[in-house]
């Protein structure tokens, strides 16, 4: 657990002082600025028209839900792309992982922690961009024209929890491709399993718009966190040093 | 005492191909232990099992007494690994935090600027590890093996790659660590007089198997097949050296110049060969031992092993 702690810290820090995390807190802060400003403009322009609140709470709810679930999405998967194999690729090809794996640390702290600290760094950037669209839809245009604040509970726990935990599920499988194979194995998992996500989410905004601030809508992505999570930690029995050294050295055992 | 290192049989298997074969050795605490053997010969494959990166196919191996599958059995083991392992993008100071705190170490700061001082890095401590040279490099990996203060290193060709001045401070250092220090050191290298210089046990491996193992200076006796050069103040007569010659059990085997060589039989001492020429009225000037170089013995046990 302490070693573990010790490789989440060391790995949050490197990804702090990476090029690619300033890449990703520009774009991220392009998106959440883009959707801060834009959203509210549109949903006063559509509030402006004198809507009743029984008539604009379930559109408003529906709205939100778009908001709150893109925006995390988006922004733990780019962090994802960006750091879960990079890294990782870098350490096996030029040989720390080697030392690292050498010292008592067992192959499941460095798995996890590695993972952890992808996740950690992509969710707090997710949070402050969820928080403040959220916080821009609300107090902006929202609040003062219906005099309410929305956000369903289960929209909240999607957003917060449940898609942030699928986010972590998919991040320990990919680290953990990426430690026993070729790293390009990790990222196309996350790259695929990203898409499809973005894919998932994309058709029932579009077309089943009404499950968005529901439970079930919730529940579905907890039951997909915890199956892909099963499949992970399933999965990690794989995960020895051996098999991360022979694939550093080009050997898929 | 336990033994620091304890191979009992070790064979590893990767696919079809065996790299190790019934390896069986020991190195005992204090040792400074070379570990020689051509290239692909198992001498890393052997390191990586002692460090538990790769498993046992069968045998026992134990590392301080502990079985090497445990990961906990390298807190007191420091290592330097063929590639040195640094991460480029911290300074030397942030790799030996990193990992003086995967080790557990509370308070690293004073261990870490005594051991930059040790390997003369302290003025180097804040720049980034990618901006080194080779050798300060191998430094500072020998540096971060010793951070945790560890009773046992295994270093993997530790002065490969080092121009020579950069392998002279890395001797230096290991020599520090070994004699200073009191640290048992497992050393493996293909640098034969790296090797006879620092260790007093080696250990020589080909194609996966020890084909010579013991204490240098008792191996370089016997391989040296107990030869005695006798120098004399004056090159001996002819006949002198025909009589010589005769008396078998003295091994003459041959004469340059003034110098004699005996290869005597088994209880003829080198002082009974002395008071022989003494009473034969020959002044000698100079009497030696000949000892075999481990280049010899190296090339003696490689040259037996190979295939016809």
């Amino acid at each position: 657990m302490k070693g573990m702690l010790v490789v989440l810290q060391n790995d949050v820090r490197d990804i702090l002082h990476s090029n690619g995390f300033l890449l990703v807190a520009v774009i991220m802060g392009i998106i959440t600025v883009g959707t801060a400003v834009g959203l509210p403009i549109a949903l006063n322009w559509w509030l402006a028209k004198g809507v009743a609140w029984e008539e604009a709470k379930p559109l408003l709810e529906l709205f939100m839900g778009l908001a709150v679930n893109y925006v995390p999405l988006i922004v733990l998967f780019t962090c994802m792309a960006t750091w879960a194999t990079e890294p990782i690729a870098k350490e096996k090809g030029k040989g720390p992982i080697e030392s690292l794996l050498a010292t008592p640390l067992t192959a499941r702290a460095v798995w996890i922690g590695k993972s952890l600290s992808i996740f950690l760094t992509a969710y707090i950037i997710g949070l402050i961009a969820t928080l403040i669209v959220i916080l821009a839809m609300n107090l902006a245009s929202i609040l003062p024209a219906t005099g309410h604040f929305v956000l369903p509970l289960p929209e909240a726990f999607t957003s917060f929890l449940f898609l942030p935990s699928l986010m972590f599920a998919l991040i320990l499988s990919g680290v953990l491709f990426s430690l026993i194979t070729n790293p390009s194995i990790g990222q196309t998992i996350i790259i695929t399993v990203g898409v499809l996500l973005l894919q998932v989410v994309g058709q029932v905004g579009g077309r089943f718009l009404w499950l968005l601030p529901s439970w079930d809508y919730a529940l579905y992505n907890l039951a997909g966190a915890a199956l892909l999570g099963m499949i992970a930690f399933y999965l990690s029995r794989t995960l020895t040093k051996e098999r991360i050294i022979l694939s550093s050295k080009g050997r898929w055992a | 005492m336990s033994d620091a290192i304890r191979l009992e049989g070790i064979s590893k298997q990767l696919g079809k191909r065996e790299i190790l074969r019934d390896v069986s050795f020991t190195v005992k605490q204090g040792d400074v232990f070379g570990y020689l053997g051509p290239n692909g010969a198992g001498k890393t494959t052997t390191i990586r099992i002692l460090l538990g990166l790769l498993k046992l196919t069968s045998g026992k191996a134990t590392i301080l007494g502990e079985d090497v599958s445990r990961d906990e059995a390298r807190r007191t083991v420091g290592f330097v690994l063929e590639s040195d392992g640094l991460y480029d993008n911290k300074t030397a100071e942030e790799n030996l935090w990193y990992f003086a705190r995967i080790y557990g170490m509370a308070e690293p700061a004073e261990s870490i600027d005594r051991i930059l001082n040790l390997v003369e890095l302290r003025d180097r401590a804040k720049d980034k590890v990618g901006t080194y040279s080779k050798g300060m490099r191998q430094r500072l990996a020998l540096a971060r093996a010793m951070t945790h203060n560890p009773e046992l290193l295994v270093l993997d060709e530790p002065t490969a790659g080092v121009d020579p001045s950069g392998q002279i401070e890395v001797r230096e250092v290991i020599l520090n660590m070994a004699y200073k220090e009191g640290r048992t050191i497992f050393l493996s290298s293909h640098n034969l007089d790296e090797v006879q210089r620092i260790c007093n046990r080696i250990a020589l491996i080909d194609r996966g198997e020890i084909k010579l193992y013991g204490e240098l200076e008792q191996l370089q006796r016997e391989m040296s097949g107990n030869e005695v050069e006798v120098e004399t103040t004056e090159a001996i007569a002819e006949p002198l050296f025909a009589e010589l010659k005769s008396l078998s059990h003295l091994g003459l085997r041959e004469r340059k110049d003034k110098v004699l060589t005996f290869v005597p039989q088994e209880g003829v001492r080198t002082p009974d060969i002395v008071s022989l020429l003494v009473g034969r009225g020959v002044a000698i000037e100079e009497v030696s031992k000949k000892e075999a170089s481990l280049e010899e013995i190296y090339s003696a046990i490689l040259k037996e092993v190979e295939p016809s």
